[in-house]
């Protein structure tokens, strides 16, 4: 076992987890955030999407220890006083959820994507949830969903 | 499973004297994958991916060094990559997925010697050279002859890859690739070209290289050759392409890839010689 210090959501933890355990594993089984999905388990389908220390990575490959000292954001961490992250009612509001397997991931990309760029083209868009795959949907309620998170965010 | 994750250079030098099957781990895109289908069993990971000596891009008047840990997106982001060395930025925005570029490094690219490595063949036309670095001192290798001579070069067991090092460019740099879809895509083809036209639009000085038609990523010398001094036109082109076909005729004859490739290398070998033209 070894000794990690991780910011989860805004709240601090101390833990001591396998050494082979990844990130994923670490956020599921250590602290019960089921809301990071595993699809693939090997960086193609993105489901597992979290950002950390404000970029999207694929937790499963990303090994747990490597994580020490790191700020993590969840789907769990982004609502916020009881009431959801713009993206999150966009994506309700649009109808951009079938399965929803993808969608915490998705919306984690959605939401690093309008950090960093907070009027995202169509192409910016496409490019911001290239890492992460829907089997359902055809993509085309998701963009429309992060075009309505734009105008959330920017009062328009 | 031992892990250690290092904040010095000097930690990781240490800890590899002090470990027989260990393993550096840095974005970890590669090295979890092979782990988990039990290619590789560590007994000891070594995580490099916060050593900030490492995650530097520095330049001066005449050289570009790119430390080992340097992220994709860290070079899709640098300021450092713009104008005659877009096509690099170019081959770094192509790889994978946003996810995998903030996380995939290009030490890991290179010395984990991928032939379809999209970084590789823009540092191939650089003339990079790579920087090792142990207890018993500091080692330097042409990218070129590493993946040439890997049984006698290669990254030894007491050694970290620090850096990769390259001159400023003359010529302007370009990249092209072919996937089979747009994210998430492995390399079918790639290819890189640095071109620099004298005053007479001869070709002064120029480099080829390509990725996935052969072992590892390489320089195509033969086309270099029969470019050199002469002017980018139709029918230069055409033959050169006919060059490149010679030699990976050579390389991958027989494979059931290669019809397909032997055709689609056209598109992608004009498209570096035509975006450095102009």
């Amino acid at each position: 076992m070894i000794d990690i210090q991780l910011t989860v959501n805004g709240k601090q933890y101390s833990l001591s987890i396998d050494e082979d355990k990844r990130l994923i594993d670490v956020l599921r089984e250590d602290l019960g955030l089921t809301g990071v999905k595993e699809g693939c388990g090997e960086g193609e389908c993105g489901a597992c999407t979290v950002i950390m220390d404000g970029k999207t990575v694929n937790s499963c490959l990303v090994m747990g220890f490597q994580a020490n000292g790191s700020n993590i954001v969840t789907i769990e961490g982004l609502e916020k006083d009881g009431s959801l992250d713009p993206v999150q009612q966009a994506f309700i509001d649009v109808g951009a959820v079938q399965c929803g397997f993808c969608i915490p991931g998705m919306i984690l990309s959605v939401r690093a994507l309008l950090d960093e760029n907070p009027n995202p083209t169509e192409e910016e868009i496409r490019e911001g949830i290239s890492g992460n795959l829907c089997r359902c949907t055809g993509y085309n309620k998701i963009v429309e969903a992060v075009h309505l998170a734009r105008r959330y965010e920017n009062g328009a | 499973m031992i892990v250690h994750q290092c904040k010095t250079l000097e930690d990781v030098l240490y800890l590899l004297t002090q470990y027989e099957n260990c393993k550096i781990i840095a974005g970890g895109t590669d090295i979890i994958i092979q782990m988990r289908e039990k290619k590789i069993s560590p007994e000891v990971l070594i995580d490099i991916s916060k050593v900030e000596e490492l995650r530097k891009i520095q330049e001066n008047d005449r050289f570009i060094e790119i430390g080992s840990a340097v992220t994709f997106s860290d070079v899709v982001n640098s300021p450092v990559f713009e104008g005659k060395l877009h096509g690099f930025k170019k081959a770094c925005r192509l790889v994978g997925s946003p996810q995998i570029r903030n996380r995939g490094t290009i030490g890991g690219n290179i010395v984990n010697g991928s032939p379809a490595a999209d970084s590789i063949p823009p540092l191939l036309c650089l003339n990079s050279t790579l920087v090792f670095k142990s207890f018993r001192g500091v080692r330097e290798v042409k990218l070129e002859d590493y993946f040439k001579y890997t049984d006698q070069i290669g990254i030894k067991k007491d050694e970290v890859l620090t850096a990769i090092r390259f001159r400023k460019p003359i010529g302007y740099l370009e990249f092209a690739k072919l996937g089979l879809r747009k994210a998430l895509a492995i390399s079918r083809i790639s290819m890189a070209a640095m071109v620099h036209l004298d005053g007479d639009g001869r070709i002064r000085d120029i480099a080829v290289a390509s990725g996935s038609l052969g072992k590892y990523p390489m320089r195509e010398r033969k086309v270099e050759e029969y470019l050199l001094g002469k002017t980018l036109n139709k029918r230069t082109v055409e033959e050169s392409l006919e060059v490149l076909r010679k030699s990976t005729d050579e390389r991958l004859k027989g494979r059931s890839t290669y019809p397909y490739k032997r055709r689609a290398v056209e598109r992608l070998f004009k498209e570096v010689l035509r975006e450095v033209e102009s």
